[in-house]
């Protein structure tokens, strides 16, 4: 196998790879909001109401994470 | 885990560069030992053929001029045989440009003559009615950058092992050398020598006499490139 | 912070690049027309000696409009949008401060010092990347700067979820970064010879290979100077002056990913028909297709934002800007994939529809991106009001007006030309000498140079107006500041 070979059988692959992942992002980002862990058009509000004195969409410190943990669930 | 990245600035930074390099690394590299063999009959520049590719560099020939011949029947009528990869191999920038506001120029030399290129530069109406092509009188004033050129020379063998002073097989099997003086002064003795030739064949009065008093106008210079691109 | 004094953002470093956006901005585009009408009428070409010739100044053109002009509207609007929707103030550390005003202050030297060296003839001649190797290592300083300042205000932020607009950001800067040092690869000669200039350099790359990278790079620097940035700054400008959140964040996600993957593998359709590998032209062509679709879906998104809100496009200037914008984006990003098929190319390689492409581009979404954003800022950095409405609407009209007779007289002029070099008579004898394909488009040049200077008086209308502004538009409370329509004078 000659380094072509390699390279076209690599490059396939990979782009294969990235497809699929590209369609589990897609797949992702529909059912995170449908199971309503993450509503990701809220993100657009943060052009939106961009003053420093406004309340970000989430704070830094706690991420979502935190936040299941104080819940306790 | 799509979230977890979109979070971390620093892997989704990695993942951006990964997916952006990707193209990269499958186009370009694998291909370029192959693509930088000289064909047969490819020859490094003389050290005035170099300091004339300087000359066309800074003036920017390549802004209006390409130097590629496209494998159509319409380009090879009108400017040779189409360009093959080997043939740019001694090219430190390539010079394919991008937009022919003017003529192709990969074999100019093939078709034009020492006498025509002088005319041209000097005032490009008298030899092509309707060219918007500016004059480049400058060139036949200022001196060419020979230690430039003699230190280009120098860095590309050293570093890319360019066959100077070495044997070149030609296409009819005959060899041929090209000269790389052992010092700046030995090189400029060659460089003189092929610039007396050229100036032989020019008629501007002021380029003959600083020809002859060992100086190497632009205009030499850049007719010595022009003349070596076939 | 002292809470007798709230934190508010600290705008000093946005100020200084919207300066040079509009220096730099009146700069280029100046040689930009200049170099239009030397191409119809040559005698302009000696009015400068040897500095003043097509050929000298062309360079200085691209460089001065993208990497002063459109650069600097990029690191203004990074120095403005960034605070914003990372919700943290500059104000806040005076290291990124420094870095900020250390970056501007590099970045201006190098672009001044580029003027200089253009001029002068020290060039590699690779396209958009003519800078010799002092000046390229100048350009990684501020380009690291830069990055300090992106990846250091994204540390100390207070959103924890980066905005979209911010991800174009970090992908031009990264991408960029990349091209940009492989690209320039290339060994000095003194050091090696050590006789000849200091500045002089020799590319490592030869022939073929220098091609491949060049147009890797010379199509990933449109990719990523001319389209990630501005569509970073349409993600936040639109919205915001609109009113009216993206309308699917999800597609912005998926866009963004989209164009990603894509883009760098259409660097190869500069090269069809050259002398790199089939395999890759075909690639390259391909690619330049596919790429349609995630330059779409940021466009058609940007464009669907506006639903149910046209009336902005009547009542506010700022929008038509936007909006055109992005049908300019959409135009000539299908344009693009149309000269990469290979048959098209074949005709249009060389030829003035790729100027003309270029100019749809740069002209109808950067320029008009950019002045959009430009003008979005200045009531916020300056807490003045617009000084005239009417201006804004004159200066629309009159670059819209130029753009169109500039692509349709370039349309004309690329398509004859190609025709004419590749018409034969019956024999099969080509029909026409070079300069017959040379003559024939002076009418064309000459409406081009007249389009072009319409969208330059634009640009000084654009000026003009930012400066009264600063001068005697009238001042603003807070309160008339924090909104989101650009307060503007509406009977002026």
């Amino acid at each position: 196998m000659d380094l072509g070979e390699i390279q076209a059988y690599a490059y396939f692959f990979f782009t294969a790879f990235l497809v699929a992942v590209l369609y589990g992002y897609i797949f992702h980002l529909y059912r995170s909001e449908k199971k309503g862990t993450r509503d990701y058009e809220k993100y657009g509000q943060m052009a939106l109401d961009d003053e420093v004195s406004s309340k970000p969409i989430e704070k830094k410190e706690e991420s979502v994470d935190s936040q299941k943990l104080a819940k306790g669930e | 885990m799509f979230h977890w990245l979109e979070e971390r600035p620093f892997f989704f930074a990695v993942g951006v560069f990964l997916v952006v390099s990707f193209a990269g690394l499958i186009e370009i590299l694998p291909n370029f030992a192959e693509a930088s063999r000289p064909t047969v009959g490819t020859k490094p520049y003389s050290g005035l053929q170099l300091a004339g590719r300087h000359v066309y560099i800074e003036d920017s020939c390549n802004a209006c001029h390409s130097q590629l011949i496209r494998p159509f029947k319409n380009e090879t009528d009108r400017y040779g045989m189409y360009s093959l990869s080997g043939e740019y191999a001694y090219d430190r920038p390539f010079l394919w440009g991008s937009k022919r506001t003017g003529p192709d120029l990969m074999r100019v030399g093939n078709y034009r003559t020492t006498d025509w290129h002088e005319n041209h530069m000097w005032d490009p109406l008298s030899v092509v009615p309707g060219s918007i092509m500016p004059a480049y009188k400058h060139q036949f004033t200022q001196n060419a950058d020979l230690e430039t050129a003699y230190a280009e020379m120098v860095t590309v063998q050293s570093v890319f092992g360019v066959p100077y002073n070495k044997p070149i097989t030609m296409k009819d099997g005959s060899s041929e050398t090209v000269k790389l003086g052992a010092s700046f002064e030995e090189e400029k003795a060659n460089m003189l020598a092929e610039a007396k030739l050229i100036a032989a064949d020019m008629k501007n009065q002021d380029v003959k006499d600083a020809v002859a008093n060992g100086e190497i106008p632009k205009i030499v210079a850049l007719i010595a490139y022009l003349n070596s691109l076939k | 912070m002292g809470n007798q004094n709230p934190l508010a953002y600290d705008y000093t470093v946005a100020k200084w690049f919207l300066w040079a956006t509009i220096a730099f901005g009146i700069i280029g585009m100046t040689v930009g027309v200049f170099i239009a009408f030397q191409m119809a009428f040559p005698e302009l070409n000696y009015l400068f000696g040897e500095y003043g010739t097509f050929s000298r100044l062309r360079p200085l053109h691209t460089n001065g409009v993208a990497f002063g002009f459109t650069m600097s509207g990029i690191f203004a609007t990074w120095y403005y949008v960034g605070q914003r929707v990372l919700k943290v103030s500059m104000a806040e550390s005076s290291f990124l401060m420094a870095v900020g005003k250390l970056h501007f202050i590099v970045y201006v030297l190098t672009i001044l010092l580029a003027v200089v060296t253009l001029l002068s003839g020290i060039t590699t001649s690779k396209e958009y990347a003519e800078l010799e190797w002092p000046l390229d290592l100048m350009v990684t300083l501020f380009w690291v700067l830069w990055g300090v300042s992106i990846f250091g205000l994204i540390g100390i932020r207070r959103e924890r979820t980066l905005y979209i607009s911010i991800w174009y950001y970090i992908a031009a800067f990264l991408a960029v970064a990349m091209l940009h040092v492989f690209n320039n690869m290339e060994v000095p000669t003194y050091f090696v010879a050590g006789v000849g200039d200091w500045y002089h350099s020799v590319s490592l790359y030869a022939g073929t290979n220098d091609a491949l990278v060049q147009w890797w790079y010379g199509h990933n620097a449109v990719a990523f100077v001319f389209t990630t940035p501005i569509v970073a700054m349409i993600y936040y400008f639109l919205p915001k002056e609109s009113g009216q959140a993206v309308y699917s964040y999800k597609l912005s996600l998926l866009s963004f990913w989209g164009l990603m993957f894509v883009y760098l593998w259409a660097g190869g359709h500069h090269l069809i028909y050259s002398t790199v590998p089939d395999w890759m032209q075909t690639m390259g062509s391909v690619f330049s297709i596919v790429l349609i679709l995630p330059s779409w879906g940021s466009a058609i998104n940007m464009l669907l934002t506006m639903k149910g809100e046209w009336e902005q496009l009547q009542s506010n200037p700022l929008i038509k800007f936007m909006v055109l914008g992005s049908t300019f984006y959409m135009l000539s990003t299908l344009e693009g994939p149309i000269q990469a098929i290979k048959s098209v190319n074949a005709l249009a390689h060389f030829t003035d529809w790729i100027p003309g492409h270029v100019h749809d581009g740069t002209l109808g979404w950067v320029g008009f991106m950019i002045i959009a954003a430009m003008y979005h800022m200045t009531p916020r950095l300056f807490k003045k009001e617009l000084y005239s409405k009417k201006l804004m609407e004159t200066q629309f009209w009159l670059q819209t007006m130029g753009i169109v007779l500039y692509f349709s007289s370039m349309w004309i002029a690329g398509i004859t030309q190609g025709m004419m070099w590749r018409a034969t008579d019956e024999f099969g004898n080509l029909s026409y000498s070079f300069i017959d394909t040379v003559t024939v488009l002076h009418p064309y040049y000459t409406i081009r140079a007249i389009g072009g200077a319409l969208y330059l008086i634009g640009i000084f209308i654009w000026a003009y107006n930012i400066y009264k502004t600063m001068k005697s538009g009238r001042e603003l409370e807070d309160a008339e500041v924090n909104v989101n329509k650009s307060p503007m004078a509406e009977n002026r």
